[in-house]
């Protein structure tokens, strides 16, 4: 309000180390930056989508030291030393993950700015349970928002990564598969 | 009689031709174009591009702190000074036109005088970070004068006479809070109620629907070398973005360039917004000469963007003992917040939709659109028809329930069928494709509906299982409401590959990918061989808006022109190479043969290459134009669409008389959609509508407090199902053909959603005998009506 006194203070910058994906990262940040805004905007990690900013929406979430958080709730400063998966680093260039595999193959591809998230916590899923039941999909995607509707096709999708996993195809060569 | 155009022949021609033969491509499932770069995280959506630009500058828009109100003074100047802020910019500011209305021109870019919602913008910061323009947006100080705050329409409109009632009005520059009033006078009600044995009147309420796309609204601009702007935007109607960027700017169309890259969603929200954040954006950029982003947090896009319309209806029903249906009267408002956006083309299409798929001759509807000081309505997915769907399925289930006719016998008595006409007058014929009887079979069978409605009828103990039937049917492209035209082009590279361009934008649910089926199954190509470029309104041609379910058939008649007469050229290539005559010519990519011969063969590579010697151009550009439709305003007679689409939804629930907790156990789609073009777009499109549409009937509703306030502006408050609500869902398919869409192909992206929500409130009420005419009915709504009626009891 007018008459009031603001302060106006200059932010100091800091050095804060990542490992994103396997390879190190020095970054510069203001103490207010988010991890989210450190990945994407910084580092170029643009599958890390922000749907809403208060972890409510599961667009944003990573793997941090192999936790899955929502990278918008994250301050930058408190991800300093630590290992951040994102959907870039899932498999190696030019493969895919069974998990990915899965996702094309239950054909549940609506506008997509929900899968980022949707296949990060269901790596997440699957480090824990190996065989999940649909109780546990459900438990484990529950906070993962698609308002396209594909939720029955997430469900088909962890199964048959599941199958993948099994038969021991971790990885799908990018050029094999059709699209 | 006027000329049939080329295109319509081509149309006819082909739907003529390929009726009933099997397809190669059309009706496959395969993988979309786009699902690859969407699993690896590689697609683009609008924010992602400003990882390839520097020098950027952060626009944050500075909202009102008061729903109504006059504005009397913006100081801005502390906010300028704050380290870190650029510019600070008001309407006086703008080069050109400060208004960003989309149907009417009622609605500012950056309000002066007057706030009439709380999402109002009154000024932009630019900042060199988003933090500071932020924190500097909270020292611009606007002195207001508060007026009263009008939440509900009917503190501005009576439900009876339809009138205003004195208030202070919203909209001061214009007559009347009244932005629309759309009618509909058939036959003689009068007479029909003296007749009828059995009345049913009702009032009903739907609420503001969200439509909680996960991509909030964003926009980046680029200055361009000669002073024009690029503008990337999450857009459903490019074109239109360009329109409004143009005349805020000032400058000609020629010198904006709109993009529109993946969308995180869209359902309707994404058509006006982008005028908005477009143009705050372009303005940035114009006024700085740097590249500028905008981007709406939840928070923001929640009270800033467009609604689905709230409704309070009155209606009134009157049949024959045998149930035949003799008139239908209502009383519809619509509440557009405080601006129209498409609100008298929602309010139009509810019209129209008014009496539900059913032969009714006796009608009297009045719809009006009024304004209030809530978050303004405009399109979302179903446009005026879910809200009327709402009311006329519920009727109908009470008039079965008075006359002791089961639903579906009722309904099945009423419906209209070939060789009917509508409430409007139209006639419906073959060619239009009239399959709702048969859908009312398939969804009925497949529910196994009369053992079901009887088996729950009585039952006792904590979990109360019900099912429920609503038909719909929706007229598809836009009708009379503008320019009905789509376009596409097709370009094959001399290496035999396929560039493929269109101005409609792909929401996410796949119609693009319609499109290049239909393309393929005329050129004879594989998909795959296509590359779709998306929406950019210097190389992608003017396909009109993406909205209305317009993209199959529009843009789909328009891409089987283009590949239409594209064939035809191959074909007189590979004549002259393989000296059969064109049309013995069979192309199976890549093989191109004689069908009369097939060891007359060559290949397609040889044929595209063929074809730049002999000066055969393999370009094309498609383009259809609906017929035009016809509405006598006050009647309401004449043909409103071109065709419908047609559908029968029957869903089972369970409710927990202990907590009023429904869980949605099935739902099952049959929808009359022509010719299933592309299935797994179209199971998608029916899965998605169904989820969206349960929202809608259990848990979506927009609240604003008596100030205006928004109360759920978040998704942790605005609830949306989850995967644990997600029910199991069948989609059925009726493909009754319209002979003027792409191998008689209809629309579904609206249809979709239309009769979810009643056919689940027709469960509940089923399960429960109680009568629910208003949505959502969360747990407590449900639990309150139980102790009302006693019902608690196990």
């Amino acid at each position: 309000m007018a008459g009031s006194e603001t302060v106006i203070q200059e932010y100091p910058d800091i050095a804060i180390r990542l490992n994103v994906n396997g390879r190190d990262y020095v970054v510069t940040v203001k103490p207010y930056e988010r991890l989210i805004d450190v990945l994407r905007y910084k580092l170029g990690f643009t599958s890390v989508k922000e749907g809403c900013g208060r972890g409510e929406c599961g667009a944003c979430v990573v793997l941090m030291d192999g936790k899955l958080v929502p990278s918008c709730l994250v301050l930058a400063i408190r991800a300093n030393g630590s290992k951040i998966v994102t959907l870039e680093g899932l498999a190696p260039e030019g493969k895919l993950h069974a998990i990915q595999k899965a996702f094309l193959d239950t054909l549940g591809v609506q506008c997509g700015f929900c899968f980022p998230g949707v296949i990060i916590a269901t790596k997440y899923l699957l480090d824990r349970v190996s065989d999940p039941s649909d109780e546990d999909i459900k438990n484990y995607l529950e906070g993962q928002l698609c308002r396209c509707g594909s939720y029955l096709r997430f469900i088909k999708a962890v199964k048959l990564a599941v199958k993948y996993i099994k038969e021991g195809k971790i990885y799908f060569d990018l050029k094999e598969v059709k699209g | 009689m006027a000329q049939v155009p080329e295109y319509v022949r081509i149309v006819e021609e082909v739907f003529e031709r390929y009726r009933g033969k099997p397809f190669v491509y059309v009706g496959t499932y395969r993988q979309r174009w786009d699902a690859v770069a969407k699993v690896t995280g590689k697609a683009l959506f609008t924010t992602d591009f400003l990882k390839f630009y520097k020098n950027v500058v952060w626009v944050h828009s500075v909202r009102t702190k008061y729903a109504h109100a006059i504005i009397k003074n913006i100081d801005v100047s502390r906010a300028a000074k704050y380290p870190g802020v650029l510019r600070v910019v008001t309407a006086k500011d703008i080069p050109g036109v400060n208004d960003v209305g989309y149907v009417i021109p009622d609605q500012p870019l950056l309000a002066t005088k007057k706030a009439r919602y709380i999402g109002e913008i009154i000024a932009l910061v630019i900042a060199e970070d988003p933090y500071v323009a932020r924190e500097a947006g909270d020292l611009i100080h606007v002195d207001y004068e508060p007026l009263p705050v009008y939440t509900d329409p009917l503190q501005i409109v009576d439900l009876d006479t339809l009138k205003e009632k004195p208030h202070t009005r919203i909209h001061e520059e214009r007559d009347s809070d009244i932005v629309a009033h759309f009618k509909i006078r058939a036959g003689d009600v009068e007479k029909a109620l003296k007749e009828a044995d059995v009345i049913v009147e009702n009032k009903y309420r739907t609420p503001m629907q969200e439509h909680a796309y996960m991509e909030p609204e964003a926009a980046v601009a680029i200055p361009e070398q000669d002073g024009g702007v690029t503008v990337i935007t999450s857009t459903q109607c490019p074109f239109d973005a360009r329109k409004a960027i143009a005349r805020v700017l000032n400058m000609p169309q020629s010198m904006v360039r709109v993009i529109a890259p993946f969308l995180g969603g869209g359902f309707g929200g994404k058509e006006d917004v982008a005028n908005e954040i477009g143009s705050k954006a372009a303005l940035a950029t114009y006024l700085t000469g740097r590249p500028a982003v905008a981007i709406h947090t939840r928070e923001e896009s929640i009270i800033g963007h467009s609604k689905r319309h709230p409704m309070v209806t009155w209606y009134r029903h009157a049949a024959k003992k045998d149930g035949t249906l003799l008139s239908v009267e209502a009383n519809i408002v619509l509440d557009t917040g405080a601006y129209a956006s498409l609100g008298p083309f929602v309010a139009w299409r509810a019209t129209v939709h008014a009496t539900g798929p059913y032969r009714v001759r006796n009608a009297r509807i009045d719809t009006i659109a009024v304004y209030t000081n809530t978050v303004y309505s405009g399109a979302f997915r179903g446009f005026g028809n879910p809200q009327v769907a709402f009311a006329v399925e519920r009727q109908m289930d009470i008039l079965a329930e008075e006359l002791g006719i089961d639903p579906v016998d009722l309904r099945l008595k009423n419906i209209l069928r070939a060789g009917d006409r509508t409430v409007h007058g139209q006639l419906l014929t073959e060619e239009h494709g009239v399959g709702i009887e048969e859908a009312i079979k398939k969804a009925v069978e497949a529910a196994d509906w009369y053992n079901k409605r009887r088996l729950y009828t009585r039952q006792t103990g904590p979990i109360r299982k019900g099912i429920g039937i609503a038909l719909m049917y929706h007229g598809n492209s836009i009708g009379v409401e503008g320019a009905d035209y789509s376009s596409a082009t097709i370009i094959i590279n001399r290496d035999g590959s396929i560039t493929f361009r269109t101005g409609l934008t792909d929401m996410g649910q796949g119609a693009v990918m319609g499109l290049v089926m239909i393309a393929a199954e005329i050129l004879g190509a594989p998909p795959e061989w296509f590359r779709v470029e998306l929406p950019d309104t210097s190389s992608t041609p003017d396909a009109g808006p993406t909205v209305a379910s317009r993209s199959t058939v529009m843009g789909g008649n328009a891409t089987l022109v283009a590949a239409y007469k594209l064939r035809k050229r191959l074909n007189e290539v590979a004549s002259t190479i393989l000296g059969c005559s064109p049309d013995d010519i069979e192309i199976k990519a890549p093989d191109v043969y004689c069908r009369s011969d097939p060891s007359r063969k060559t290949t397609w590579n040889e044929v595209v290459e063929q074809s730049f010697w002999l000066g055969v151009p393999l370009q094309e550009f498609g383009y259809f134009r609906a017929p035009k439709a016809r509405w006598d305003e006050e009647t309401g007679q004449g043909e409103p669409y071109i065709t419908y689409t047609f559908g029968a939804i029957v869903s089972e629930i369970s409710v927990d008389i202990e907590t009023g907790q429904v869980s949605v156990d099935k739902i099952i789609t049959a929808y009359d959609i022509g010719k299933v073009i592309n299935p797994i777009g179209a199971e998608l499109h029916a899965e998605g509508g169904s989820i969206q549409g349960m929202g809608y009937a259990l848990m979506e509703e927009i609240i604003h407090d008596i100030n205006g306030v928004v109360r759920n502006n978040n998704l942790s408050t605005y609830y949306i199902p989850t995967i644990k609500d997600a029910p199991e869902i069948i989609p059925l398919w009726v493909e009754a053909g319209y002979k003027r869409g792409p191998f008689g192909a209809k629309g579904l992206g609206e249809p979709s959603i239309v009769a979810i929500a009643p056919s689940i409130v027709n469960a509940v009420s089923h399960a429960l005998g109680i009568r629910f005419n208003e949505i959502p009915i969360p747990p407590h709504k449900i639990y309150l009506a139980l102790k009302r009626e006693g019902k608690t009891r196990l």
